[in-house]
């Protein structure tokens, strides 16, 4: 599914190169679950937002899917984005202004989905994630947990294939964070495939395969 | 994706009340300035559009250089119209107007059928029958064809027939001025003149057919007191047609008139030229026209127009910067969003046209307030502007042009914020790294920077029209003109004159009286006009010097104050007294004459000058200079000023009326106040001066709005800063002075920026005044001193409370 062929990122600090990335390769099977590791700053962001196209390596190259990721047009790479990639943060990053059910319904508007499409498909995901009641609360009237839920409900609504998570627990407390982890396996089980940045050990363990950064590079 | 988006939208808006209100409100001033100043534009350059083929009638300017200007008058001779009429095929037809108070026009005295009441009004002016025609009135009574063609025949306006009138008034006569010798019927009555006509301000339109005023009057090529309108056929090339009347006027009767008498044909003869001025033009192109103050009651100027559009222009300016720095400051608050709506799948365009709606949204809710806000000033403009402008509602346009200002206002306003807030890094965005480049924003300081240097210009341009106008109202004019209040409509008091002035004398707080319609103050009812003068004996060779020629009595110069500086006043008694004249010094100057008193000049009879007073400024101070005067021991027996003692008015004004009614029990006093009269003369000046002090604060109110709304993010931007700096001890001084000296230092750069451009205006404004005052350094500090005490009061009402927030608030929200 995806192909990381030599990637380098780098910051010009006074005339010296500070590497974030130092010629990482990777591939990435379809279904698979990747945890990656690593101390503060060895660039698992980095690397995991360069898979999700938030940001763009110096050097290298991006296969996904078999497509050049790094070659493609603006409007290409999101409509790649739109189709295939659903993305979870830490602190949730809900838009404050909206409803859960709007806030779920926002990626699918981008999508250009029908009205009728739009509803059917957020139904079922607030249905699914237990959260009926809850849809036309404001994020900041839910707990931390329950924001993380709506998180991983929007990036769902656009049935992506891949889904990226930047340490989707670390603001939950243990239970919280058990039962979104129980969340990503079944996900996974259904053929999600998943990448997650995680500092836990314990949350690597529910991915089937885990890689370790440091200083930019794979070990 | 558009419900979604408006929805979006609107929770913006009601989220941050402060912020949008500072938006919004700011915005709508404006758009309300600038649709009453569109308003008034398109009043203005609409004159005369209501009469049909205004593209072929013209009017008749006379234009001759004199050193490096060019001076321009519109009064022509009594024969011109017709003989061009007759002479020139190309013409279709020809009228004139006679707008000179000298032969009755301006204001008179009125009385109806036998009434023995008479009463006092003004609106008079002698027409032909063919201006009637060119600017076609609806009727209300009577036929528009023909009302004036025979002689001694009047058309009313309908105010004016209700004023005096029930019912249809056709038929019935009125008399001017206790001359019973000569009655006017009226023929019709047309709907009152509508504030955008030539016509305008006139009520009573008499007929020219079959005067003369005195013998010869109507054929004579060179006495000049007629405004001459031509309607060309379809189709006539203009400046052939310039030619044609040139050739057909000057050299086919007016040279030869001259050579006929026995004048001297001057140079500046070959340097006329006639010029046709399109009707539609008349109203904002004739500033420069010397006579034209006479001729057209409400006058225009088509620089005002454009310093007015720029106004318009600069305070939309202004309230669409505010828009745009305060979306771009707002840029933090809404990075995090951007960066989300990016990682759920937005593309650059989608988020482009959610701000660009949002954009409309704010400029929509703008223009809605700003249109209700303009219909409430609507009364108060028309009062400083004098005009009576209405809100088109139901024209077609008027929607549809609010709805595409408001699409383009947005637009405008919007792209800006929604490009640089589209084209955030999402993971940037997400993480606050864009702290470094909302902070730095040259294009906002930039922004700001003009702001405030155009409201600067606007204050300092308030503030020099100010002291102009002052400076008028104060000037030393050569003669007194406080105390003095003139009566008018004398000609009631009949042959009773010596006794009424008498009378007058007895009462205690009257200090003089003097009879005489030549006026020093050119306010209503005082007369003016224009004669030629030589030297005795030289009237064959020399070229005329041209001047005023007043009838006076001998209680004038002392009424007055004016100064006599060689010779003696009058003396009724001395019989040598009634061929004597008293000149003032520019009269000497230009005849050159060097022992004056006992010299003889003439203008067709010949006077010894037995006097001569001091220049004293008889005209606006506006326009030229002092034209020499002649002073004659002659009746002219409409108006009587008094001059009084300042102590006791009310009872002086009592008294006067008392003594009034008694000599004229049909008539009510009519008095004014001279030096209200002065100041009347100077309503267009005043009105610019009010007009500029209005826009400047506006102008200054939304500018600090704006920086209102920009410290209120920067420096909330800046309370962790604030925080840490409180912890290591900043008192709240140096706190203030961090956080105001970017601001103060834009308001410094706008203040340089604005001297030299609002010295450069307000020179060429005051360049119209021929008593002017100097530009003084004075205004610059005032002006810049207000801005910066502004922008310093505005700056620190928030900064204030951040500083005073506890640190340890601000610094735990991290």
């Amino acid at each position: 599914m995806i192909q990381l062929k030599h990637l380098f990122k780098w910051y010009n600090v006074g005339s010296t190169r500070s590497f974030v990335l130092k010629d990482v390769s990777l591939t990435i099977e379809e279904g698979d679950f990747i945890s990656i590791m690593g101390p503060s700053g060895s660039g698992k962001s980095t690397l995991l937002n360069i898979i999700g196209m938030l940001d763009a390596p110096d050097e290298g190259e991006y296969f996904f899917q078999g497509e050049n990721v790094l070659d493609l047009k603006q409007k290409k790479r999101t409509q790649l984005f739109q189709s295939h990639m659903g993305y979870v943060f830490q602190s949730y990053h809900l838009l404050d202004e909206m409803t859960v059910y709007e806030n779920i319904e926002t990626p699918l508007i981008y999508k250009n989905k029908s009205s009728s499409e739009r509803k059917s498909i957020v139904s079922d995901l607030l249905d699914r994630f237990n959260i009926v009641g809850k849809k036309d609360l404001f994020p900041s009237q839910l707990s931390g947990g329950q924001q993380q839920i709506v998180g991983i409900a929007r990036a769902l609504a656009g049935s992506p294939s891949l889904l990226l998570a930047d340490e989707p627990t670390g603001n939950l407390n243990s239970k919280q964070g058990e039962e979104i982890m129980e969340l990503f396996q079944q996900l996974n089980a259904e053929g999600v495939t998943i990448i997650q940045v995680t500092h836990s050990e314990k949350n690597a363990t529910y991915g089937k395969r885990t890689i370790h950064m440091l200083d930019g590079q794979l070990k | 994706m558009l419900t979604n988006n408006l929805k979006i939208a609107w929770r913006n808006i009601t989220k941050n009340k402060l912020y949008s209100s500072i938006k919004i409100g700011g915005f709508a001033f404006g758009i309300a300035i600038c649709l009453l100043i569109v308003l008034y534009i398109k009043h203005e350059t609409g004159y005369n559009k209501l009469y049909p083929a205004m593209e072929r009638v013209y009017r008749l300017v006379v234009q001759a250089p004199e050193g490096n200007k060019i001076n321009r008058w519109v009064s022509l001779s009594a024969p011109g119209a017709a003989t061009l009429k007759d002479e020139i095929p190309a013409i279709e037809s020809s009228g004139r107007m006679l707008p000179n108070p000298q032969f009755g026009a301006g204001s008179n005295q009125l009385t109806i059928n036998s009434l023995p009441e008479s009463h006092y009004d003004d609106g008079f002016v002698y027409i032909d029958q063919s201006i009637l025609d060119m600017f076609p009135s609806p009727m209300q009574y009577g036929q528009l064809q023909h009302a004036l063609d025979k002689p001694n025949t009047v058309v009313l306006t309908k105010s004016k027939a209700i004023k005096y009138f029930k019912g249809n008034p056709i038929g019935q006569q009125i008399y001017l001025n206790n001359d019973k010798s000569k009655s006017y019927t009226i023929t019709g009555v047309i709907d009152d003149i509508p504030s955008h006509s030539t016509l305008s301000g006139y009520g009573f339109f008499m007929s020219l057919a079959g005067e003369p005023f005195y013998p010869g009057e109507q054929q004579k090529w060179t006495s000049n007191n007629y405004t001459i309108y031509i309607k060309l056929k379809p189709e006539t090339n203009v400046s052939l047609a310039e030619q044609e009347i040139f050739k057909t006027y000057i050299s086919g009767h007016y040279i030869p008139e001259l050579i006929k008498a026995g004048r001297k044909v001057g140079p500046i003869v070959n340097q006329i030229k006639i010029k046709l001025q399109n009707a539609l033009d008349i109203h904002l192109y004739s500033a420069d026209i010397e006579d034209d103050r006479v001729s057209t009651l409400n006058r225009g100027d088509i620089r005002m127009v454009w310093t007015f559009a720029a106004v318009a222009f600069f305070i939309l300016l202004i309230a669409g910067i505010n828009f745009v720095n305060l979306s771009t400051a707002n840029a933090t608050n809404r990075a995090k969003e951007i960066g989300i709506r990016k990682t759920i799948g937005s593309s650059r365009n989608s988020l482009i046209s959610q701000f660009m709606i949002e954009a409309l949204s704010y400029s929509f809710l703008s223009l809605l307030l700003g249109v209700l806000l303009a219909n409430l000033l609507l009364p108060l403009f028309n009062n400083i502007a004098n005009k009576s402008i209405q809100m088109p509602w139901f024209n077609w346009y008027f929607i549809p042009s609010l709805v595409l200002a408001t699409v383009i206002i947005g637009v405008v306003a919007g792209i800006y914020p929604a490009l640089y807030l589209s084209g955030f890094r999402p993971i940037a965005a997400l993480k606050n790294k864009l702290v470094g480049n909302v902070r730095k924003p040259s294009l906002r300081n930039g922004l700001v920077i003009f702001q405030f240097a155009t409201s600067i210009i606007l204050i300092i341009g308030a503030l020099i029209s100010n002291q102009q106008i002052q400076y008028i109202l104060q000037k030393d004019l050569g003669f007194s003109k406080v105390q003095v209040i003139v009566l008018r409509g004398l000609n009631a008091v009949d042959d009773k004159l010596s006794p009424l002035k008498r009378e007058l004398y007895t009462l205690p707080t009257v200090s003089h009286v003097s009879i005489g319609d030549y006026l020093p103050v050119p306010i209503d009812g005082a007369k003016r006009n224009g004669n030629a003068f030589w030297l005795d004996g030289k009237r064959e060779q020399d070229l005329a010097t041209q001047g005023q020629f007043w009838r006076i009595d001998e209680e004038y110069l002392d009424t007055y104050g004016i100064k006599l500086i060689e010779g003696r006043n009058f003396n009724p008694e001395m019989a040598s007294d009634s061929m004597g004249i008293i000149v003032n010094k520019q009269m000497i100057a230009e005849l050159g004459i060097k022992n004056p008193i006992g010299s003889k000049i003439t203008n067709g009879e010949t006077w010894t000058i037995v006097g001569v007073v001091d220049d004293f400024i008889f005209e606006s101070l506006k326009g030229e200079g002092i034209a020499p005067i002649g002073l004659v021991l002659r009746d002219s027996p409409s108006l009587l000023s008094i001059k009084v003692q300042p102590q006791h008015m009310d009872e002086t004004l009592a008294s006067i009326t008392k003594v009034w009614n008694q000599f004229s029990p049909n008539q009510k006093i009519n008095y004014s106040f001279m030096d209200e009269g002065f100041e009347a003369l100077y309503q267009d000046v005043k009105r610019t001066k009010n007009m500029f002090t209005c826009f400047a604060v506006v102008a200054i109110f939304i500018a600090s709005l704006g920086l209102f709304g920009l410290v209120t993010y920067i420096t909330q931007q800046r309370t962790k800063e604030i925080g840490i700096r409180k912890v290591l001890g900043a008192s709240h001084m140096s706190l203030l002075k961090l956080l105001s000296e970017d601001f103060i230092k834009l308001v410094f750069v706008a203040i340089v920026i604005a001297i030299p451009i609002a010295w450069w205006a307000m020179n060429q404004w005051l360049a119209d005044f021929n008593y002017r005052i100097n530009i003084n350094w004075v205004y610059f500090i005032v002006a810049g001193g207000s801005a910066i005490l502004i922008a310093l009061l505005t700056i620190s009402f928030q900064t204030i409370k951040v500083i005073r927030t506890n640190p340890v608030d601000s610094l735990r929200n991290e």
